[in-house]
């Protein structure tokens, strides 16, 4: 269900649409004589994006990603074909959970904009932020994130990060010194920031932090000395930066990076080794790792290549000041350097 | 009794608590009664799970026995056909699995030879070495409870409750079937194992709802002032199964539903909607205070069972143009059966913040649907300015309705009165809801996981204590020994119907009514 075009976008006239959309949502209601509809909503979560396609993309991760994190979702999307300046849509996102009555409703705002007016859109998205609730900021826009990034996008995406508790932007492809001085700029101004490159490590991060959680390994973790990561880029991208910082944090371990072939892009092999052990946790298949000691022991792991979905309900999952992101940070910065 | 614990490292800097799943140390499970149903429906499918999603250590292996012999290979393949059919809302992947596998091993015995605890002892140090499971072990009982006792003896007679790791038994309800065998059965066990060691199942107690109470209560301010006497007029505990005893006659004759759901599961849930807070979160404190409101519920004196609990058992009828038959009816069931398919109970706690506040709690088979909840109904407005309807020539108020809903749509909602939009003061009831399921809308764990993992990391909170077991029985008991001794007019309420009518009368004699959930 969704409205007609609001145009002026004004926060207030999207405001009476949503509450226009809500209010149609109850006749179904009124007819039916018991709930049908349930209003969900725990955050603000604005994403600015200059796709292609528009918005598309974008709206229909919203849409996944409400199931488990119910949000008023706002989709700011720049596109040469937008007919004003920024004009706006209200819907709802619903959903029946499976064999319940009951659907459950999110409100999606969707705000178009033309190329040389996105900038102006923060007042607006200010106007439009659920109350008393954290406001995540994920954005898609990568020409304003590049490096050479015109002033006035820049400055357009300042203006609606400072909206926000959290920013979320995805460095995979960019240039690891460009990634690394996008995240330390935002982060030297106090923001809370995340990255998808760092999430897309937790299935390798979590099975190597557990071999130490073994307690005949207890304190063995510094005798680790020799890191080698293997990648499938020409330079070590991101993800192998902060799988190094992340590794060698603690006891500053010797880190070699390689390219190599593999699967898909990013990190193939993590191998570390110490007198007495050496480990090596390896993409053996597409969809598949394994976990090899030269103690004899042997595990595989299901790897799929998590959705754009599964990061962002990973990373809304966190809400404030991420320390292991922001250590491992700090050290491949020092690495780069 | 001294047992050895290997904690786990106290500092792994690789640990990432935001998004990592707790830490769990490396251990061997030994499943005792491995061919049997629960290990088939829950307990390998829900350590497959926490193996899938690396929520169990890497050093881990599960050693499966029963009487009936077979290979590591084939207790293996056997597995796989139960994790794979009864696998819920997760994916059984063939490389995992292959994985898995290599952690499973099997022991064939029976528990009364001695014999049999020898070769469990070889297979516990063998893989402890190609397992690296440092010794640490639980075992879990899933046999017929007949068994406990010497299973547990037979672990202390072959020295499997110590070792180079700690040592920790789960155990399955029902723990004993009246007061006097759940001493004696705590007894038996404490010759061979401390009490901490000990882990008596309430899967009820796992559910993540159940769970949530307490995070509802403890950590929001504006719920507990009104979480007493001054507040609230009465509470109703619901636990209702649409399902007859479905071929479990035989087991359900001898239990009956007063002994099968009040006595542990719902007045473990009781305990949790009405114990005090603890001062820290952690399983002694909170078992404290749920073992210390069940010591505080008032134990029904004999001449007034008849006056607090209702004991019922449905006859056949038809439903959605479907003939049901009655429990006596039911395979394997006595036709003059006097077993409670149906109870319902009102208790009284005895301590500052509840005194006089009725507690409700019924449980039945074949009711018009399946559900489990919690509803706290607060006081009425001492006027009823708003109300239509008149009693008595006085207006009747609607109180405020709070349900706290177990399963299935979990769920909290708040009922309070609204004005009607329109000209005229015309108010209705409206009701605000939460659902679990749409603010989190991910996978919750099922209450095995939760219960397994909980006793792998050690921590008892979830796990009902010696002392709760005890008490809960006393408060039961006496109703156990009236309804032995009295032949019921059964069969009293038609399958499909919410329970006879002495129950509702139960509750009218303190000017109450059963909700309808």
């Amino acid at each position: 269900m969704s409205s007609t075009i609001i145009f002026p976008a004004q926060p207030e006239q999207i405001l009476k649409g949503l509450g226009k959309l809500w209010t149609s949502l109850g006749e179904e209601e009124k007819h039916q004589g018991k709930p049908t509809v349930l209003r969900a909503c725990a955050m603000t979560l604005i994403v600015a994006t200059d796709e292609p396609d528009a918005g598309f993309a974008a709206s229909q991760t919203i849409s996944e990603l409400m199931h488990e994190h119910p949000a008023r979702g706002i989709v700011l999307a720049v596109s040469p074909d937008a007919e004003n300046d920024l004009q706006a849509r209200v819907l709802a996102q619903c959903w029946k959970p499976f064999g319940k009555a009951q659907q459950i409703c999110c409100e999606q705002i969707e705000i178009t904009a033309k190329p040389g007016s996105w900038q102006n859109a923060a007042p607006t998205l200010a106007g439009l932020t659920a109350a008393d609730l954290p406001v995540i900021f994920w954005c898609r826009h990568q020409g304003a994130i590049k490096k050479d990034a015109a002033a006035a996008d820049q400055a357009g995406l300042e203006a609606i990060a400072k909206l926000a508790t959290k920013v979320i932007v995805d460095t995979a492809g960019m240039a690891s010194p460009d990634g690394i001085a996008l995240l330390t700029k935002w982060r030297g101004e106090g923001k809370v920031i995340a990255d998808l490159e760092w999430t897309r490590l937790t299935p390798w991060r979590e099975p190597l932090a557990h071999i130490f959680d073994d307690a005949k390994r207890e304190n063995t973790f510094a005798h680790f000395d020799s890191l080698e990561i293997e990648h499938t880029e020409e330079k070590p991208p991101m993800q192998a930066l902060y799988m190094a910082g992340w590794l060698s944090a603690p006891y500053k371990a010797k880190v070699t990076f390689r390219r190599a072939s593999g699967y898909g892009p990013g990190i193939q092999r993590v191998s570390f080794r110490s007198e007495e052990e050496s480990i090596e946790f390896e993409r053996t298949s597409a969809d598949c790792v394994t976990l090899w000691s030269s103690a004899g022991r042997e595990r595989k792991y299901s790897f799929g290549r998590p959705s754009l979905t599964t990061l962002m309900t990973e990373e809304l999952a966190v809400a404030g000041y991420d320390p292991a992101f922001n250590l491992a940070l700090d050290r491949a910065c020092e690495l780069l350097a | 009794m001294s047992v050895l614990v290997q904690p786990l490292p106290e500092v792994n800097p690789l640990q990432d608590s935001l998004r990592f799943a707790r830490r769990v140390p490396p251990c061997a499970i030994v499943i005792f009664g491995a061919s049997g149903d629960l290990s088939k429906r829950k307990l390998l499918p829900s350590l497959y799970r926490l193996f899938y999603e690396r929520r169990i250590s890497q050093n881990f292996a599960v050693i499966g026995s029963s009487r009936t012999p077979m290979s590591d290979e084939q207790f293996r393949e056997k597995m796989r056909e139960s994790v794979s059919r009864f696998l819920e809302d997760a994916p059984f992947d063939e490389d995992v699995w292959k994985s898995f596998a290599q952690c499973l091993f099997y022991v064939a015995g029976d528990l009364s030879e001695d014999a049999s605890y020898d070769r469990l002892k070889t297979k516990l140090d063998e893989v402890e070495k190609s397992h690296q499971t440092a010794g640490n072990v639980v075992f879990y009982l899933s046999t017929q409870p007949s068994y406990y006792a010497e299973a547990i003896k037979k672990l202390g007679a072959h020295q499997l409750q110590k070792g180079n790791g700690w040592r920790r038994v789960i155990i399955e309800k029902p723990f004993g079937h009246d007061l006097a065998s759940a001493r004696k059965l705590n007894e038996d066990i404490h010759t061979v194992l401390d009490e901490s060691d000990v882990y008596r199942i309430d899967h009820y107690l796992g559910k993540e709802t159940v769970q949530n109470i307490l995070a509802f209560r403890f950590g929001n301010g504006i719920f507990e002032p009104l979480w007493n006497r001054r507040y609230v007029d009465n509470v109703q505990i619901t636990a209702a199964e649409s399902i007859g005893v479905e071929g479990r006659g035989a087991y359900y004759q001898e239990a009956g539903a007063l002994r099968d759901m009040i006595q542990n599961h719902l007045s473990q849930v009781m305990a949790t909607v009405a114990m005090e807070p603890p001062t820290v979160f952690d399983a002694v404190n909170v078992r404290d205070e749920r073992a210390k409101l069940l010591r505080a519920v008032r134990v029904v004196k004999p001449d007034d069972v008849a006056k607090y609990a209702v004991a019922g058992q449905y006859g056949p009828a038809n439903v959605g143009g479907q003939d049901l038959p009655g429990f006596r009816q039911e395979p394997s069931v006595d036709p003059n059966a006097q077993t409670d398919t149906y109870a319902a109970v009102t208790f009284f706690i005895d301590n500052w913040r509840w005194a006089d506040v009725p507690f409700y709690i019924r449980t039945g088979k074949r009711m018009p649907k399946r559900v489990t909840d919690i509803a706290i109904q607060f006081n009425a407005p001492p006027l009823g300015l708003f109300s239509q309807e008149t009693k008595g020539g006085l207006r009747e108020a609607r109180p405020n309705l709070l349900v706290l809903r177990i399963q299935p749509e979990e769920g909290i909602s708040l009922r309070f009165l609204s004005k009607s939009p329109g000209s005229g003061m015309r108010v209705r009831p409206v009701s605000m809801d939460f659902n679990y399921g749409s603010s989190f809308g991910e996978r919750t764990p099922t209450a095995y996981e939760t219960l397994l993992v909980d006793a792998m990391a050690g921590d008892a909170t979830l796990y009902t204590r010696q002392d709760m077991v005890d008490a809960s029985w006393q408060i039961v008991q006496p109703i156990l020994d009236v309804w032995g001794n009295s032949k019921f007019d059964f069969p009293n309420y038609a399958a499909g119907t919410w329970g006879p009518k002495e129950s509702d009368e139960m509750l009218a004699r303190q000017g109450h009514v059963w909700r309808v959930p």
